[in-house]
């Protein structure tokens, strides 16, 4: 039974091996529908090769005799490279919290409009947990559905910030629902404008703990990188210095960005809830034939 | 590309296998070399995959990197690598016992970082250099030598180099201390194989690309297999119907660093991924399994590419050396052993930019390597000269009459200056008056008094030449010191000039022009962090 | 510099010679490469026809694969995030150094879609509307516009990563790539390919510019190349000055423009139509899609490896040139187009008036190496 299974592996392997050559092959020769046959092909043999060293695992267990498990074939790794690398304790995520409230511990720190990739940095430098950028990217999609289903039922929700031109959920960014329009609507500065002020919020954070952990003071370092004259002499980056620096520029925007700003939440509030929220639809395109005026384009952009 | 070379590629085509080009061997090649075959992940700078080498063509080492992308993972793979290159540079040292090394430098060397005190002001020591002022270093009688398949190769070794040479051995980004030790010998091994006619470390396709011509453009050339398919056709193929072959990447890998693309894409993607999953979950022996395919996967690509390395290496050996390649050898070296004893006194690692001193004395050397070079190899492969002797930069043909006691009464003393005259059938476009050689004897100078046409032999030219040097200071040669009647010769415009090195000013003397004299290097905290998100 | 508006009669010639098949887009690339190799009738007629030339290779044999390692990709697309994410927050301190932006110069303006619209029409009205309206209020960094450029006959739509627009109207392209500028130096080759790409986006800016009525000189021919910085992350950036590529470029362009007079050559049955079935495999027969190819002249050189899907047919049948072995030995043979002809010269054969000298080259050669590989055998 055991060298039947042990066979079966190895007609297995060697079945695997053609196909991958085969799916090479087809890609070279740029036949791409048989290249996704072979493909399909090769997953399913991979599946049963996994289930056969499974099968072959557990009669081994039974028979201690017996050798289990393929070797690879044609390896000839030498040198400690191949046995040191042991498996290391993977990753820990750590909190309990549901993501949508790991998220809004994030943003309430900022206090800005931001992208999945920063809010994972930060709560990660302040809260001690990290998660995958592509849950919070599904998260908005949670987030928009729940709302359509019963509005307002929840305190908070995970939105959208409306892009100043059209209204339209801008790519990437997160907001806070309770946030007032104002902040949740992006104009051409105000990308520049919110990242200065997520510094100073990261700055300040920073300073209220007596030992920040080294994520923090990375992403400090990282922030204060792109703000002019906020790295220390020594390439170092202190908080206070960030908070000057980041303060500074700011007084050169603040104004035009809050005027756009408050232009573009008052034609938000004339919006539904659910797209004041997410974002309009005005152009997005339904059966993807692109069908919209460019008379429409041009009236519109206006508004800034 | 010469119209010798065009031809004979012509000819290969037509032959359906390379013809030579070269008669003789021009570059040394080691009996024990080291192979070395890295592999890179496609999309970053610097990413090694996986290296196989080994000095034994039965007993290749694979070293991997299951997470390329991860930098700490990419500096435990360069730890790794050191011990192996590292161990076999070690072969070629002494023990470390000063009584046996000879020729170890006293004064001139500065210790790392101080400027010299009180001694003359001289260039600070570039690492591998000889010192000047200081007993020339006796060279080591053998020293290690890098077999790569392409330049590409030998650039990643010296990107790798770069990227390792100035790491710190303490602190955040800590790295095992022979890790900047391996960067300091790869950077030398780098940096010395654009000196023209070394050969420390060796890019198979030039060597061989070097010595025969194919039938296929030189572009195509840059693949070994193809190259060698061409060299060594298999038993039945032309040259072409081996190049095709070796021109699927399924078939036969292509000799990296860079990897096929369909395999990245079809088979290691997969495996990385596997890797990553099977740590993330914990699972011991599923990350086992994954490791071994991947490195299953790795030495599908890099074994076919260790077997043409060892056949290159075969190729060439049969070909007999050339006379001056063992000189430029013994630069090698000297370069070898100069760079050991530098590490040795724990010289500075070599700067990220050369200074502008050094760097005017780094070109003046190419240039002056590369004149000799030619004139060498030209001297060394009568294949070489007949490229000179079809534009008439030289010529070959028998000495028909010669005076050797005439003697040049004109100055005070009379001088041994002997007169020949060689007839030839090939073109000569020398004028009177220009100083010719002669590879039978180096050291005498042959100047042309005249040209004429044989005036009963059409398509026969006469060369009238007189000798100096290279016949002792009486005034009768010494028999065998010149050519004589009947004899066969070659002149040649090819001459080495011994010309003497440009004076450059020291370090300290770098003229306003060049920005003044550069600040002493010392690595920083800069250069050993260097951002590692 | 603005090509005619394509007539009708030949954008109905350019799809019959590419068949049923959607025409396949050019991009920067595509143009940079055609503008390469003016002198090829083949490439040139196809890709103005938008044919698939891969396709159209493996299905007569001679497939070539151009494939990208997916590794590649996805790093170049997490660094061209990178540089783009925040406002382009790290792209904006180098730009303060390279350009001596003010610093009020921050905007930002994403034009990847339209209110969520990314169709490529609309996107181009978009970027059309927003580049030449009269006041730009705070746009300084213009994310992915879309151009477009007329090559022989169509219209390709051309994307750069990014368009910096100075307060005083001035206009530079950036482009982001993830090679490595190591010591400020980097792949000369990589380095070349950008700037021929960015030249590219020049023009079509500037025909966007003169089209509204505004002074094409706006467009900067300094443009700006973005890349990590020795073995990190962190991009560094670099001006490049792409005025000798912009001549190139627009030669080039110029002869591709006379696409008609090339079409008109050519029998209006023409055409490389694979004839897909229903699941899209081919059934044009193999030797009949070969004829028509052949139909239409190649100029092979061993460069159109690096750069064609039709490199493996057209050296196949560039067998036997001395072209096929590289321009400098085809040089270096005197211009002699067969490598048979060149062999029956080195062997005394007796040569054409124009072909004395080097038929006396070649045979001198001959007679060298017979005599010295004689010897040393």
């Amino acid at each position: 039974m055991i060298s039947i299974v042990a066979e079966t592996i190895e007609v297995l392997e060697r079945r695997i091996d053609e196909l991958r050559v085969a799916v090479r092959q087809a890609v070279l020769a740029g036949d791409r529908a048989l290249a996704a046959r072979q493909r399909s092909a090769l997953t399913s043999a991979e599946r049963a090769w996994e289930d056969a060293l499974e099968e072959a695992a557990a009669q081994t267990e039974a028979d201690p005799l017996a050798r289990a498990g393929p070797v690879a074939r044609g390896s000839v790794a030498q040198g400690k490279a191949a046995q040191s690398r042991a498996a290391e304790p993977p990753a820990r995520s750590g909190s309990l919290l549901p993501l949508r409230e790991q998220v809004y511990e994030a943003l309430s720190l900022l206090q800005v409009p931001a992208a999945p990739k920063l809010i994972a940095t930060v709560h990660e430098a302040f809260f001690g947990a990290t998660f995958p950028t592509t849950r919070v990217t599904s998260l908005k999609r949670d987030e928009e559905r729940s709302f359509r289903t019963a509005p307002f039922a929840r305190p908070y929700y995970i939105c959208a910030a409306l892009s100043a031109d059209y209204l339209a959920p801008s790519r990437g960014l997160l907001a806070v629902s309770t946030w007032p329009l104002e902040l949740r609507v992006i104009g051409s500065l105000s990308p520049r404008v919110d990242f200065l002020t997520a510094a100073i919020r990261v700055a300040e954070a920073i300073e209220r703990i007596p030992e920040p952990p080294a994520a923090a003071r990375r992403l400090l370092q990282r922030f204060a990188a792109s703000v002019s004259g906020a790295i220390s002499a020594g390439g170092g980056a202190d908080p206070a210095a960030v908070r000057e620096a980041a303060r500074a520029e700011l007084t050169v925007h603040r104004e035009a960005d809050a005027k756009a700003r408050r232009v573009a939440a008052e034609r938000a509030r004339g919006l539904q809830h659910a797209e004041q929220l997410f974002g309009t639809a005005m152009f997005r395109d339904r059966a993807g034939d692109g069908a919209a005026d460019g008379a429409d384009i041009a009236g519109r952009g206006a508004g800034e | 590309m010469t119209l010798l070379t065009a031809f004979a590629r012509a000819e290969a085509a037509a032959a359906g296998r390379a013809q030579r080009i070269r008669t003789v061997r021009h570059v040394h090649l080691s009996r024990r070399p080291l192979v070395v075959i890295p592999l890179q992940l496609a999309g970053e700078a610097c990413a090694p995959l996986a290296v196989m080498l080994g000095d034994d063509p039965d007993k290749p080492r694979t070293l991997t990197v299951y997470e390329p992308r991860d930098r700490a993972r990419r500096f435990e793979f360069a730890a790794d690598l050191a011990e192996v290159i590292l161990g076999h540079l070690d072969g070629y040292l002494p023990p470390d016992d000063p009584d046996v090394h000879a020729g170890t430098p006293t004064q001139g060397a500065p210790a790392q970082g101080a400027p010299a005190q009180g001694a003359p002001t001289q260039g600070a020591p570039t690492p591998g250099a000889p010192i000047q002022g200081a007993p020339a270093l006796e060279p080591l009688p053998d020293a290690p030598q890098l077999l790569v398949p392409n330049p590409n190769a030998a650039a990643f070794l010296r990107l790798l180099g770069r990227s390792t040479r100035l790491r710190r051995t303490d602190g955040e980004h800590a790295v095992r201390p022979t890790v900047p030790l391996l960067g300091r010998w790869l950077t030398h091994y780098g940096e010395r194989a654009e000196v023209p006619g070394s050969a420390l470390l060796l890019a198979m396709t030039t060597a061989l690309a070097e010595h025969w011509a194919t039938g296929q453009s030189d572009l195509e050339d840059a693949n070994l297999a193809a190259l060698l398919g061409w060299v060594d056709p298999p038993d039945g193929l032309t040259g072409q119907q081996a190049a095709r072959l070796a021109e699927d990447p399924v078939r036969c890998p292509p000799a990296g660093p860079v990897t096929d693309p369909t395999f990245d894409n079809e088979v290691l993607e997969g495996r990385m991924a596997a890797i990553r999953d099977a740590t993330e979950a914990g699972d011991g022996p599923a990350l086992a399994r994954a490791q071994a395919a991947m490195d299953a996967a790795l030495h599908s690509q890099l074994a076919p590419t260790w077997d043409l390395m060892w056949r290159a290496h075969a190729l060439l050996a049969e070909l007999p050396e050339a006379a001056h390649a063992q000189r430029r050898w013994k630069d090698d070296r000297r370069s070898f052993t100069a760079q050991a004893a530098w590490l040795r006194e724990g010289g500075a690692p070599q700067p990220r930019r050369d200074s502008a001193v050094a760097a005017a004395k780094r070109l003046a050397r190419l240039e002056r390597e590369q004149q000799r070079l030619a004139v060498e190899r030209a001297h060394d492969d009568s294949l070489v000269m007949a490229e000179y002797r079809l534009t008439g930069e030289a010529f070959a043909g028998t000495v028909v009459d010669a005076d050797l006691t005439r003697l040049d009464t004109d100055g005070k003393k009379p001088k041994l200056r002997p007169w020949l005259i060689v007839q030839t059938t090939d073109a000569v476009i020398v004028e009177p008056d220009a100083v010719l050689a002669n590879p039978a004897f180096p050291g005498q100078a042959a100047k042309v008094i005249e040209v004429a046409d044989a005036s009963r032999e059409p398509g026969r030219t006469l060369v009238t030449l007189e000798l100096s040097g290279g016949m002792g200071r009486a005034l009768t040669a010494p028999p065998g010191s010149t050519p004589a009647r009947g004899d066969a010769v070659t002149y040649t415009t090819l001459r080495d000039d011994f010309q003497p090195a440009p004076q450059f000013p020291s370090r300290e003397e770098t003229p306003w022009t060049h920005g003044g004299p550069p600040p002493e290097y010392v690595p920083t905290d800069d250069d050993a962090q260097e951002a590692w998100s | 510099m603005t090509a005619r508006q394509p007539g009708a009669g030949l954008q109905t010639g350019l799809d019959r010679l590419r068949g049923r098949a959607l025409p396949k887009n050019h991009d920067a690339r595509t143009i940079s490469a055609l503008a390469a190799n003016p002198g090829c009738a083949r490439r040139a007629l196809m890709d103005a026809a938008g044919v698939d030339k891969q396709r159209v290779a493996a299905h007569v044999g001679f497939a070539a694969q151009f494939g990208q390692s997916r590794f590649a990709i996805v790093r170049g697309n997490a660094f061209e995030a990178q540089v783009k994410e925040n406002g382009a927050a790290q792209l904006l301190i180098l730009l303060r150094d390279l350009l001596d932006l003010d610093v009020s110069e921050v905007g930002y303006a994403d034009f990847n879609d339209v209110g969520g619209n990314s169709s490529a029409e609309l996107r181009h009205l978009h970027t059309r509307h927003v580049l030449t309206a009269p006041d730009q209020p705070g746009r300084t960094l213009l994310d992915h516009p879309l151009l477009r450029l007329r090559v022989g006959g169509r219209h390709a739509y051309l994307e750069p990563d990014l368009i910096a627009l100075r307060l005083d109207g001035t206009f530079h392209v950036i482009e982001v790539k993830s090679f490595a500028v190591i010591d400020g130096q980097a792949d000369p080759g990589k380095v070349a390919a950008a700037a021929i790409q960015s030249a590219v986006y020049v023009r079509a800016l500037r025909d966007l510019v003169t089209e509204a009525g505004g002074d094409p000189a706006a467009v900067s021919h300094k443009t700006i190349l973005v890349a990590p910085r020795d073995f990190s992350s962190q991009p560094t950036a670099a001006s490049l000055d792409v005025r000798r590529q912009l001549g190139v470029l627009d030669r080039q362009l110029s002869r591709i423009a006379s696409i008609e007079t090339l079409l008109a050559r050519y029998p209006g049955t023409l055409t490389f139509d694979l004839d897909p079935d229903a699941q899209g495999r081919p059934r044009r027969p193999a030797a009949e899609l070969a004829a028509a190819i052949g139909q239409v002249a190649a100029s092979y050189a061993p460069e159109c490896l690096a750069t064609c899907e039709l490199c493996f047919l057209c050296r196949d049948e560039a067998g036997g040139t001395t072209g096929a072995l590289g321009k400098p030995v085809r040089e270096d043979l005197g211009g002699i187009e067969y490598i048979a002809q060149a062999r029956s010269l080195a062997r005394g054969q007796v040569p054409a008036p124009e072909q004395a000298e080097i038929a006396a080259q070649l045979l001198r050669a001959a007679q060298l190496r017979a005599q010295v590989l004689g010897e040393a055998v």
